[in-house]
């Protein structure tokens, strides 16, 4: 089809984070009122598609067909979609996706994003259980592969192993995220800040990861507008910020099917980032500010490795130097990441694609100074699939 | 047969003693809910086996009732190497899912350059903590899980179940 206009991302908003004395519907609802209080004319009848990012909703809320539910629950009445997405952990950013095809080919012109877990049940131990369902069930989640930390550990001790990789580079990334995270109040950890000392004295989760190099699970919520540029300009006076290019690339589910030579090469996440990066028209070194999938503080590394932001293998390197830092050349995380933001699963994705959104738009709490391209990356599940969208303060020509 | 074991529901009475399926952390095995049935019936005779396409040779795991290359539905089972060496080692300690005795050991297993199926994340057990190094062998052990209930027409039938994992070679 055509493309008929621009997609923009408008504003938004995200509930607080956290383990939340609260139901998944409240969730929603409180992540709507946010998005509504960011974007100050918006009306409920503004909306005509709702996309609804969820993984857990249907085992921990019972809700098996949430869009319907989420739609009366926020008074919307959707004429052109009305669904929900589950890509686990990148969620909202498929969901996001979905969105710019719609609007760039008329078929929709007002579409609420929106993601949300109630991941904390009655009885701790059910969540973990839970996870076995979210990987390969039959064949890596029996073999006991459930809670992601040993998954993660085994990359983290083969990227040591053939990079050199420290835990002193480790706790860099972890550093940089709390400390992003310390001023934003919806985050999970927030005011927490962390030192080095901190980072590398904390109690083991799993060899090599103490506990800051490890994401929490959170409940919670998050909500974007995206439209077409013509109705964008109706609803805000902002700069508007375009997505311009978006890749997403699945290789496998279960682990016999790994892409790489060893868990410690991504060429899956390097092939959603070409692909991104050939539509939106740009390449790695255009990107003023990130927003990468940091689950753990190695996931991190090897990211900026297969984006491209350094070298392979020079990732550990690379976020030591300060290059992510608020004065560094490309500030990454700058709202906390998973690591102090928290993770919704469902909801992560519009959350990092709101502070670029802020980002580009100048409003940002960490502000960059003056950023024209950003980019936003989800790994889901055990590393089996890569999301990568980009934004841009103009269109691709 | 095996003995079914059920669930003591709190919260729930209706369900007292019943079998709850969305919670098994067990694959349903049994030919009435599975077409690939014939791999755990290998297991049982000790095999780890997987389907290869006789349209254009590929061997995939796990197994499936098409190719995932060509699509063909010409499917034949085959012998998987039951040897594996280990690259990496995790072991867990707390936190793992209900259901996995302490310690939980995966490992990040190697099959060799001329295996159809080059990796797996594979569990090592009947092995103590700090036990497993890089490097060392493993060998395909098949052990006997719990069995569940299906209905058929107005009976019930018991489905015994096996599963497989590897353990270290001395
Ligand atoms: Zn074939």
């Amino acid at each position: 089809m055509t493309k008929r206009t621009n997609a923009v991302i408008v504003g938004g908003g995200v509930s607080k984070f956290g383990v939340r004395e609260a139901h998944i519907l409240d969730l929603f609802q409180e992540a709507a009122k946010a998005c509504s209080d960011d974007i100050s004319t918006l009306k409920p009848t503004d909306i005509d598609g709702l996309i609804v990012c969820s993984t857990m909703a249907g085992r921990h809320s019972s809700a098996l067909n949430t869009a319907p539910l989420v739609a009366h629950r926020l008074g919307l009445k959707p004429t052109s979609i009305c669904i929900r997405i589950d890509t686990l952990c990148a969620g909202s950013n498929s969901g996001i996706i979905v969105a710019k095809g719609m609007i760039e080919s008329g078929i929709a012109e007002v579409i609420l994003v929106t993601g949300a877990e109630k991941v904390y049940m009655p009885q701790r131990w059910e969540t973990n259980y839970t996870q076995l369902m979210v990987n390969d069930h039959d064949w890596d989640s029996a073999m006991g592969l459930g809670v992601p930390p040993p998954f993660f550990a085994m990359i983290a001790k083969m990227h040591m192993k053939r990079y050199g990789t420290t835990k002193e580079q480790m706790a860099h990334v972890a550093v940089a995220n709390y400390n992003y995270g310390a001023t934003n109040p919806k985050g999970h950890f927030y005011p927490r800040t962390l030192t080095m000392d901190e980072a590398l004295s904390a109690r083991l989760i799993a060899d090599p990861f103490g506990l800051f190099d490890c994401c929490p699970l959170s409940d919670g919520a998050s909500a974007v507008i995206i439209a077409s540029e013509q109705r964008a300009k109706g609803l805000s006076d902002r700069p508007l910020v375009y997505i311009r290019g978006t890749g997403q690339h699945a290789t496998h589910s279960m682990s016999a099917g790994w892409p790489g030579e060893t868990l410690a090469e991504w060429p899956h996440l390097k092939k959603a980032a070409e692909v991104a990066y050939k539509n939106a028209q740009v390449s790695a070194k255009d990107i003023d500010v990130a927003q990468v999938h940091d689950c753990f503080t190695i996931s991190e590394i090897i990211e900026v490795e297969e984006l491209g932001f350094c070298k392979k293998g020079e990732g550990g390197d690379y976020i030591a130097s300060g290059a992510v830092n608020i004065d560094g050349e490309r500030p990454i995380n700058t709202d906390g990441g998973l690591l102090s933001h928290g993770h919704p699963f469902g909801a992560s994705g519009a959350r990092q694609s709101l502070e670029l959104c802020k980002q580009l738009q100048g409003r940002a709490t960490n502000q960059v100074k003056d950023p024209k391209i950003a980019l936003a990356h989800n790994l889901s599940g055990t590393c089996a699939q890569h999301t990568v969208v980009i934004y841009g303060t103009e269109p691709v020509e | 047969m095996a003995d079914i074991q059920t669930a003591r529901i709190v919260g729930t009475p209706a369900l007292e003693g019943t079998y709850i399926s969305e919670m098994d952390m067990w694959p349903l095995e049994c030919r009435e809910f599975n077409r690939n049935y014939q791999f755990y019936d290998n297991l049982r005779e000790g095999r780890f086996t997987t389907t290869k396409c006789q349209k254009c040779g590929h061997i995939a795991f796990p197994p499936g009732v098409i190719c995932p290359k060509c699509w063909s539905e010409e499917l034949e089972w085959v012998d998987l190497p039951q040897r594996a060496t280990v690259v990496a080692v995790t072991e867990t300690q707390a936190g793992a899912p209900l259901g996995f005795p302490l310690p939980l050991i995966i490992a990040w297993l190697n099959f060799g350059k001329d295996s159809p199926i080059k990796h797996l994340l594979g569990r090592v057990i009947n092995c103590a903590e700090g036990e497993l190094k890089d490097g060392d062998e493993v060998k395909f052990v098949v052990f006997d899980v719990p069995a569940h209930p299906i209905d058929v027409k107005k009976e019930t039938k018991v489905c015994d179940r096996v599963y497989y994992a590897f353990e270290r070679v001395k």
